[in-house]
């Protein structure tokens, strides 16, 4: 079995061959490694890598938000990871370039107030919008300079997570 | 004797574990997305108070007494936040004829509004901040504002005098600011404490939090303990907190220590109180204010006197003396440090991260103490503050307690939601932190300076690692044919294999 993997920046090719139950030749990017892996929870993997040395690493892995997207715990981090989803699919929200930016509750809120209006000019990393959500009062910046073209919501409102609050062009 | 804990989460848990061992029962209270909440199925008995908005459960006074009432308690412990710090629910506590674990209300009252609390303390000897020690209401102009601030001169702090936290808390550095402090402090003082009485105060720069906590009986003893150190803050709420704090000599220490118990005796403090003090470059100390209930961070003073705080809470309100040894209390045992677990992602400015918490599997070992109030399964909501779980690390001294917590944080797992575990292990590892230099602005300006870097960076031998480990998980939930029995855990739990053989048993 063939699995592409995204992790950070790259897409990776990970071949799977089953030698015994548990115990796999895993060929990353060509080259190949001898893992033991079993199950210690729902999410919980423990590898032992490295054939004889068995140097042991665990991690927990779980289905993510989206389709074809896992959350990986190691070590107290939690990475996103892309599984089979093609290259096509590859974010472009963190391009520096120009475009619209749409503005989306980040978690699930109410908006206590806009702080701008359509039409005004906003400057990069200004605050568009202020989200409450777990009493902290949340200021939503603009990632680049541009004119608020859209106002989306109201003061007041319940918003869930994903919402569009405000689109700047 | 029986406690009802009116909170939720961690201090609630926290509070039931005290109960249980000193044999007295507990009954929790929650509201609807609780029910599954890890205080709930902790409790002795659990009584739903209200829909999930905190004004109408956690806050809601009338339904609280109404649980206490059904439940037959015979006392209340608040905890912190919530109403912990609201005169008006501890005096309806008494007059429906229960205990109230904690202050008497006046002693809420008067130190809870933050010009009082000043005043209180000058009167008592004690160098307080330079501020405005008049509270404005919401009727008083912001020119008005603007002129006393004046007077207190640039850069000053916009507080609400019922605030705690960080919330109604703005820093102006600018006159040209001051307009939109007031209005964020306003409105943010009056959603989170419904009041919006704000004041004045100037900023003394680089300062250190460091504050005392201290025990009152009815008795009038007054016993204050060792410090702790509170300045690794962002935006103004506390995140890491240790004690004792490696800046303050034991001459500081008694010299702070007597302050402290000299502003509680003149107003005649009872229970678990703590007066929050700044500490400025030359060792210079200034009032900050008393926070009037059980702090988020006592374990760390727990951890290095071995003295429950909370147990000690239940025996004042019974009426017991205050035994405790003041040299004791006064001397620390080891450092202890405790790093605030938040439903928050650092990746993405700290925005709140609620939702299911998939996989939990929290840290343990020699001198580590897991704070936690929530499990596998429970579904972290969006409508109360996002500290999910406390972890505190004791050691004998500083620098091994800073490597038992790193130790412990990779230890720590969790998955579903984002947490402030991956920003903590960066900070760990910050060379200002591990000299303990470090102000109340430090890890703001830290922040800052990062723009908004990922704190989960894996290494590249990592990354390899995590794309393996991603595919062997594809893998075997694609079927993980002929696997199972390698499988430590099987999805087909004991009682379905029961209710098989049952079944084929017919």
């Amino acid at each position: 079995m063939t699995v592409e993997v995204e992790v950070g920046e790259r897409t990776r090719t990970v071949i799977l061959e089953r030698l015994a139950p548990g115990r796999f030749r895993v060929t990353l990017d060509g080259r190949p490694c001898e893992v033991d892996v079993i199950r210690t929870a729902e999410f919980g993997l423990s590898l032992l890598l490295d054939g004889a040395s068995g140097r042991s690493r665990e991690m927990l892995v779980a289905p993510g938000g989206e389709r074809g997207v896992v959350f990986v715990n190691l070590e107290g981090r939690t990475i996103a990871v892309g599984i089979n989803r093609g290259r096509s699919r590859r974010s472009v929200d963190g391009a520096p370039g120009a475009g619209e930016q749409v503005i989306v509750a980040p978690m699930p809120g109410r908006v206590v107030r806009l702080l701008v209006r359509p039409g005004d000019q906003v400057a990069a990393r200004q605050g568009v919008v202020v989200v409450e959500a777990m009493k902290m009062e949340n200021e939503l910046r603009t990632a680049r300079p541009g004119t608020v073209k859209e106002i989306a919501v109201a003061p007041g409102a319940s918003v869930e997570a994903g919402r569009v609050l405000v689109v700047v062009a | 004797m029986k406690i009802l804990i009116a909170n939720r989460g961690e201090i609630a848990v926290r509070v039931i574990r005290a109960c249980r061992e000193m044999g007295i029962p507990t009954v929790a209270v929650f509201s609807d997305c609780d029910r599954g909440a890890r205080h709930v199925s902790e409790a002795d008995q659990a009584i739903h108070v209200g829909p999930s908005e905190a004004t109408r459960s956690y806050l809601d006074i009338g339904a609280l007494l109404e649980a206490a009432r059904r439940s037959e308690a015979t006392a209340v412990h608040p905890g912190y936040g919530f109403l912990a710090e609201n005169a008006a629910f501890a005096s309806a506590c008494l007059e429906a004829g229960l205990m109230y674990i904690g202050p008497a209300p006046e002693a809420i009252a008067l130190m809870g509004s933050k010009t009082a609390a000043r005043q209180a303390a000058r009167r008592a000897g004690v160098p307080v901040v330079p501020g405005t020690d008049e509270p404005f209401g919401p009727d008083v102009s912001e020119r008005e504002i603007a002129a006393a601030a004046e007077e207190v001169g640039y850069p000053l702090l916009v507080k609400a005098v019922a605030g705690g936290g960080g919330k109604g808390l703005r820093v102006v550095s600018h006159r040209g600011d001051l307009p939109s402090a007031i209005q964020l402090a306003r409105s943010e003082a009056g959603a989170a404490f419904g009041d919006s009485q704000i004041y004045l105060e100037r900023r003394i720069l680089q300062p250190r939090h460091v504050e005392i906590q201290l025990l009152g009986d009815a008795r009038g003893t007054v016993v204050p303990f060792v410090e702790r150190e509170c300045s690794i803050q962002r935006r103004h709420q506390k995140v890491v907190e240790e004690s004792p704090s490696p800046v303050v000599t034991p001459a500081l220490r008694r010299r702070m220590a007597e302050a402290a118990a000299s502003v509680a005796r003149l107003v005649g403090y009872t229970n678990a109180g703590t007066i929050e003090f700044l500490l400025d470059r030359d060792g210079a100390f200034y009032f900050l204010e008393m926070n009037t209930r059980l702090q988020v961070e006592h374990p760390v003073t727990e951890m290095v006197t071995s003295i429950d705080l909370v147990q000690w809470q239940i025996r004042i309100s019974r009426g017991e003396a205050l035994d405790v040894d003041p040299e004791r209390a006064l001397t620390p045992h080891g450092h202890a440090i405790e790093c605030r677990i938040y439903a928050e992602d650092p990746d993405q400015g700290f925005l709140p991260s609620p939702g299911l918490i998939r996989a939990l599997r929290p840290a343990g070992g020699p001198g580590i103490r897991d704070d936690s109030g929530v499990a596998a399964g429970y579904t972290v909501p969006v409508h109360y503050d996002s500290l999910i779980a406390k972890l505190v690390a004791w050691a004998s001294a500083r620098d091994e307690a800073v490597a038992r917590m790193a130790r412990a944080l990779r230890e720590y797992h969790v998955l579903g939601i984002r947490t402030t575990i991956p920003f903590f292990l960066w900070l760990l590892r910050q060379p200002a932190f591990l000299e303990a230099r470090f102000d109340t602005n430090y890890l703001d300006a830290l922040l800052a300076e990062r723009q908004g870097a990922t704190f989960s960076e894996l290494e590249p031998g990592e990354e390899d690692l995590v794309a393996i480990g991603a595919a062997l998980d594809a893998w075997l939930r694609a079927g993980g044919a002929g696997d199972n029995g390698r499988r430590a855990v099987e999805r087909v739990s004991a009682w379905h294999r029961l209710a098989r053989r049952e079944s084929l048993r017919e």
